[in-house]
Parts: C-alpha cells; sequence; structure tokens
C-alpha cells in the first residue's frame, strides 16, 4: 500500500500529462503534493521499514532523502506552472515535459528507497533515460545536441556504475550468494569479504560512474552545458532529486567501503575532490551565466558532501546536502524570472520588481544567493564549519595532521574565490545595469516560498537532532 | 571452447575499433553480440543455470539480430553518413589498443588470484569496457557512438556472466529492459530531429 502512494503522484502526473485539455494542468502539478503523505507517514514508523520485501527497503537515510527530493519534486512542479509565461513552450511539449518528468521521478523514488544494488540502477538508468526527453523539451539546436550528449554520457556514467556493481557482487557472492546485491547485508558483512580488491575496484569504477553523473571531474563542463541548454525546471529537477539519488547511491556504497578499507577510501575521495574543486572554482569564477554558474556551484556543493561524507562527518554532509538541495532548486527556478531580458544580462537582474510579489521575490532570491556562498545563518555555514571539525578529527588520529590543515587551507582559498565571484555578481545584479520591468508569477514563488520555509525547518533545534539521528 | 569465443569477442571488438564504413561496424557489433550469446550459453550449459541460458538466447536475437537489423534501417531511414573514419589515427589506436589491453590485464593481477575460474576474463571484460569506451571517443558521428554504448553494454554483460557466474535474473533482465528503453529513446530522438528538420 506505501508503495503504491509513494508512486502515486507520479502515476497521477503521467496519466493528466495526456489529458489535452488546459484545465488539467493545475491538477497536474498540485497532485505532486500527495507525495508527502507517504514520505510524513514514513517518518515515525520503525527503521528498517520493509516497503516490498528485502527490494524496498526505507531506513532513516532514506526517508531523510525522500523528504528532501519530495519537497523539492513539489517545487518544481508548482514552478512548472508558470514556465509558459518565462520561455516559448507548445501545450504539447509541455505535456510531455511533465509525463517525463513523472518517469524521471518513479526511477528515482525506485533508486533512493531500493535496498538492491540491481534496482538501484534500474531506477537511476531510468531517470536517465527520461531526462533525455526532458531536455529535448526545449526545441532549440543546443538543446537537441545536449540530449545526445546527455544519452551518451549519461550512458556511460550510468554504464561504469553497473560495471562496478558487478564487480562488488562478485567480491560478496562467495558470502553472501546471490543476496550480495543487498546493501543491508553488504553493509553488516563488508569485513567478511576475502576479495577486498576486487571489491575496491569495483567501488572505484561505480565512483566514478556517480561522480561523472554529477559532473566531477574531468566532466565538469558537461552537466553545465545540459542545463544551460534545457529548461530551467530540468536543472532544478537534476539538482535537488537526481543528484539526491547519486549521492545516497555513494552513501550507501563508501559505507561499504569505510569498513573494508578507509585509508583507501579517504585518499580516493579526497584527492578526487579537492581537484574538482580545484577547477570548478576557477570555471565559477569565469562563468557568464546564471545557469552554468549555479550548475558548476553544484558540482563543488557535492564535491564538498562527498568529502565531508567520507571524513566522517555525516552530520555535516547531511546537512550540507538537504540545504544545497533546497537552495539550488530554488535558484535555477528563479533564473526564469532573472533572465528576462536575455540570458546573459546579470547587471540588473535584480531589479525592476514591482508590487509586493517583486519585492518578495528579490528579496529571496538574495536570501538564497547569500546563503549559497555559506553566510550565516545558512545552514550551510554551520555545515562547513562541522564538516571542516570532522576532517580535523580524522587527521588527529593519523599521521597527516598537516597535510589536512594544508588541504583545509587550500580548500577555503578555492572557496574564498568562489565566495567572491557570488559577491561580486550580486552586487552587479542589485546595483549595476538598467532598471527593466520583470513580472514575477505565483507558481514560482510560491515554489520559493516553499523552499524558503524548508530550509529555516532546516535549522529548527528539532530538525538537527532528528538529523543526528539519520547521521548515526 | 571458451577461450576460443573469448579471443573471438575480444577481437572483434578491436577490428570495430579500426572500421571505417558503418554496416560493418554493425555486422562487427552483431558478431561481437553473436560470441557472448554463445558464450553465455556454454557457461550456462556447464553452470547449468537456466537464467544464463535464457539471457544468452536473448542476446542472441536482441543484439545480434534485431538490434544491429535495427540500427541498419534507422541509418537507411535518416540517411546516416556511413563512412565514419576515426579521429584518432590508425598508427596511435595501434599502440593504444595493446597499452589498454595491458593495463587492463596489469590492473586485473590480484583479481585472478581472488576468482577461481574465468579469472582471465574479468580482464578482458574491463578491458572490453575501455575498448568500448576508445570507440565512442574516436568517431565524431552519432551512429559509431551508439554502437559504442551497445559494445559497453556487451563488456557489462561478459562481466556479469563470468566474474559472478550469472547475475540475478531481475538485474539481467533489468538491463534488457534499459537497453531497450534506449533503443527506443534513440530512435525517438531520431524521429523528433527529422520532424524538426521537415
Amino acid at each position: 500500500m506505501m508503495v503504491f502512494l509513494l508512486f502515486l503522484p507520479a502515476l497521477i502526473i503521467f496519466a493528466l500529462s495526456f489529458v489535452r485539455d488546459v484545465r488539467a494542468y493545475k491538477p497536474l502539478a498540485l497532485s505532486a503534493f500527495l507525495i508527502l503523505i507517504p514520505t510524513v507517514a514514513l517518518l515515525p514508523v520503525a527503521k528498517p521499514y520493509r516497503l516490498l520485501g528485502d527490494y524496498l527497503v526505507a531506513d532513516a537515510l532514506d526517508v531523510y532523502v525522500l523528504l528532501v527530493s519530495s519537497i523539492v519534486g513539489i517545487g518544481v512542479a508548482l514552478a512548472s506552472m508558470t514556465l509558459h509565461k518565462h520561455v516559448a513552450i507548445s501545450h504539447a511539449a509541455y505535456r510531455r515535459f511533465y509525463r517525463f518528468f513523472a518517469l524521471f521521478w518513479i526511477g528515482l523514488i525506485l533508486s533512493i528507497l531500493s535496498n538492491h544494488m540491481g534496482l538501484y540502477w534500474i531506477g537511476l538508468e531510468l531517470a536517465t533515460l527520461s531526462t533525455v526527453y526532458m531536455i529535448k523539451t526545449n526545441r532549440t539546436a543546443a538543446a537537441h545536441k545536449e540530449a545526445w550528449n546527455y544519452m551518451i554520457v549519461g550512458a556511460i556514467a550510468v554504464s561504469l556504475i553497473l560495471f562496478g556493481i558487478i564487480l562488488i557482487y562478485a567480491s560478496a557472492k562467495p558470502i553472501l550468494g546471490e543476496e550480495a546485491m543487498r546493501f543491508d547485508l553488504l553493509i553488516l558483512h563488508a569485513r567478511d569479504i576475502d576479495a577486498s580488491y576486487l571489491f575496491e575496484i569495483g567501488f572505484a569504477i561505480a565512483t566514478i560512474g556517480l561522480f561523472i553523473k554529477m559532473g566531477f571531474f574531468p566532466m565538469n563542463l558537461w552537466l553545465a552545458n545540459i542545463e544551460r541548454a534545457s529548461f530551467y525546471p530540468v536543472a532544478a529537477l537534476f539538482s535537488g532529486i537526481l543528484e539526491s539519488a547519486v549521492m545516497i547511491g555513494f552513501f550507501r556504497f563508501s559505507k561499504i567501503a569505510m569498513q573494508i578499507d578507509y585509508d583507501h577510501l579517504f585518499g580516493f575521495i579526497f584527492i578526487y575532490t579537492i581537484l574538482t574543486i580545484f577547477i570548478v572554482s576557477f570555471l565559477i569564477f569565469r562563468s557568464k551565466d546564471f545557469m552554468r554558474l549555479f550548475s558548476l556551484s553544484g558540482v563543488e556543493h557535492m564535491a564538498l558532501i562527498a568529502l565531508f561524507w567520507v571524513s566522517g562527518g555525516s552530520f555535516a554532509a547531511l546537512l550540507h546536502f538537504g540545504a544545497h538541495a533546497f537552495l539550488k532548486p530554488a535558484l535555477f527556478l528563479s533564473t526564469g524570472v532573472l533572465e528576462s531580458q536575455g540570458k546573459y544580462k546579470i547587471a540588473g537582474a535584480l531589479r525592476g520588481y514591482s508590487g509586493k510579489r517583486g519585492a518578495l521575490f528579490w528579496f529571496l532570491v538574495s536570501l538564497f544567493l547569500l546563503a549559497l556562498i555559506s553566510l550565516p545563518p545558512s545552514p550551510l555555514f554551520f555545515s562547513e564549519l562541522y564538516g571542516f571539525g570532522a576532517m580535523i578529527d580524522t587527521a588527529k588520529s593519523s599521521h597527516h595532521l598537516l597535510a589536512m590543515l594544508g588541504a583545509i587551507f587550500l580548500l577555503l582559498l578555492l572557496l574564498s574565490v568562489i565566495f567572491y565571484k557570488f559577491v561580486e555578481l550580486y552586487q552587479a545584479m542589485k546595483y549595476e545595469g538598467a532598471s527593466h520591468e520583470k513580472q514575477v508569477y505565483a507558481g514560482e514563488l510560491i515554489a520559493l516560498v516553499l523552499f524558503a520555509c524548508a530550509l529555516m525547518a532546516l535549522l529548527l533545534p528539532a530538525s538537527l537532532r532528528y538529523l543526528r539521528g539519520v547521521a548515526l | 571452447m571458451v577461450d576460443f569465443l573469448m579471443g573471438l569477442f575480444l577481437a572483434s571488438l578491436i577490428v570495430a575499433l579500426f572500421t571505417t564504413r558503418l554496416y560493418r561496424l554493425l555486422n562487427w557489433y552483431a558478431f561481437n553480440s553473436m560470441t557472448l550469446g554463445l558464450l553465455a550459453l556454454l557457461i550456462g550449459t556447464r553452470l547449468d543455470d537456466d537464467a544464463m541460458l535464457i539471457t544468452g538466447a536473448l542476446t542472441i536475437l536482441l543484439k545480434a539480430g534485431v538490434i544491429p537489423l535495427f540500427l541498419k534501417s534507422i541509418s537507411r531511414r535518416f540517411r546516416f553518413i556511413r563512412q565514419i573514419q576515426p579521429e584518432i589515427k590508425v598508427h596511435y589506436a595501434i599502440i593504444l589498443v595493446p597499452a589498454i589491453l595491458v593495463f587492463t590485464f596489469y590492473l586485473s593481477e590480484p583479481i585472478t588470484h581472488m576468482i577461481t575460474h574465468n579469472s582471465n576474463y574479468v580482464a578482458i571484460s574491463i578491458s572490453s569496457l575501455f575498448l568500448s569506451l576508445l570507440l565512442m571517443m574516436e568517431h565524431k558521428n552519432i551512429a559509431p557512438k551508439i554502437i559504442g554504448f551497445l559494445s559497453m553494454e556487451n563488456a557489462l554483460f561478459l562481466l556479469g556472466i563470468t566474474a559472478t557466474d550469472g547475475m540475478p535474473m531481475l538485474v539481467e533482465l533489468g538491463i534488457f529492459f534499459d537497453l531497450l528503453m534506449a533503443i527506443v529513446v534513440i530512435n525517438l530522438l531520431f524521429h523528433r530531429e527529422q520532424e524538426e528538420g521537415a
């Protein structure tokens, strides 16, 4: 029953997307709210909760990620109601967008809740293939090229993940048999795996696949170009839901890898993420439009989350993850309004808003922009403090304290480059350029308010307590 | 016999890398899939694994028959460029291919002590993965890139049957389903392209 309720909103959206009547558009978007019923119902139940045998099992981490991605799903569905007012989109393309959004959502709910590596992969692949179509909703030559690009590179990434999964399965099959596909059993019996080298090769290949999917080194500009070419909600879905599902995969795989050889895992992720942030920070510094800037900033935050997670700062990683999942879709969705005067017009983008709606819009966007660069009281500020603290704690127990301090110093230097770029951007948006009147519509404003509320709720003591419980 | 088929699998992939004509590339892909299907049937019979026999038969039917024919038909319908010149020159590719093989065998050396049988095949699967990636990288046209992606699926399947003695049926069917979905999406993408061009 619970499984049915979880997939119901996506199924309703899928069914309604075939109705040609314009009156169906509102229920199409509003039905996304139904996801809250099963998600909230899952919060108090004893974990792990078996939704479908051993295949779909909800533990505390799954439910948290599901809750975050559900709020993002609702926000994107709401904001998409007014998409046609910002971009040229036909009715057929609009319905097609929702149809593939529903398929994408089904795939990712499956991935988030799966306790089975194979199912996790199937969900991710389903989402990848449906995304190709969401990108293609924008009928421009650039979107067409990027849809192909996504098809090819996305398929490579997903194939690498499957390759890694097969090797992990092969390493654990001698002790677990066919049950070696289950995440819970793998975590439980990780220390019994004899073929640790095989596991590590599998983990490395799967992780590279996951990282490529999030735009890590060496595919830094891949995702940014795709998000630039597609409509705004697609980018919001990428940063809010797709990256959540990819990240939970990384969390699960690394939980097993931590027990096999922590030093190998830490060294691998440490070098990979710092290299990614190094390149991304300069790409951010040079970016000239909102979409690429936000997309690259997403890569930076995902790298930080991965780094905090393997450093033992799971609370920091989860807080950072939640805050980023609310902030980034909000910014991507507001780009539709910010770019009213053209794609590359940053100067004056935060000017020209009138009335209460306009004032609320520019206030919220300013809030999100400043929160993204971790200005207190942004949750990202606290998560970074906790995260860097966890990195130092990890280094204390090893012989590499100086190297770690050096790495943190380098990271802070790179983050300050990004900080500078965002402050400069904000000043240009607010105080430079001509003031042209821009329209803000109810759909996107409600979505932004929803994201702002979710962000504030994340800082409540009860939420932090809950997160600490999840991080255990 | 398994060794012989494994050799043919790898050889057909290497030859595909040097092919400059689309139809010939499709034929090599079909041949590559055929050897893979036969391998699955052979190993499945040896292990008495019904699931592997079914997937082996499906591989021959779909990957060696339906998919190449389908790709040939869409290449005719959408008038693909059939002369596909690799971007990487032949004399560099000739050095790259053995380098990839040596590297993967070196990488997989410790694995050979961990898996009791079919141990060398893991190295061949990983090298096939890299060779398929090379196939995708060395072409600018979309059609050989698709075949590179399909060859990558073959490498995955080979790893599944050799390293794990067969994946669970659910996963194998899921992979087939996704492969078919991918083909449908590719077909739809081309259709849209034609619609937009019209």
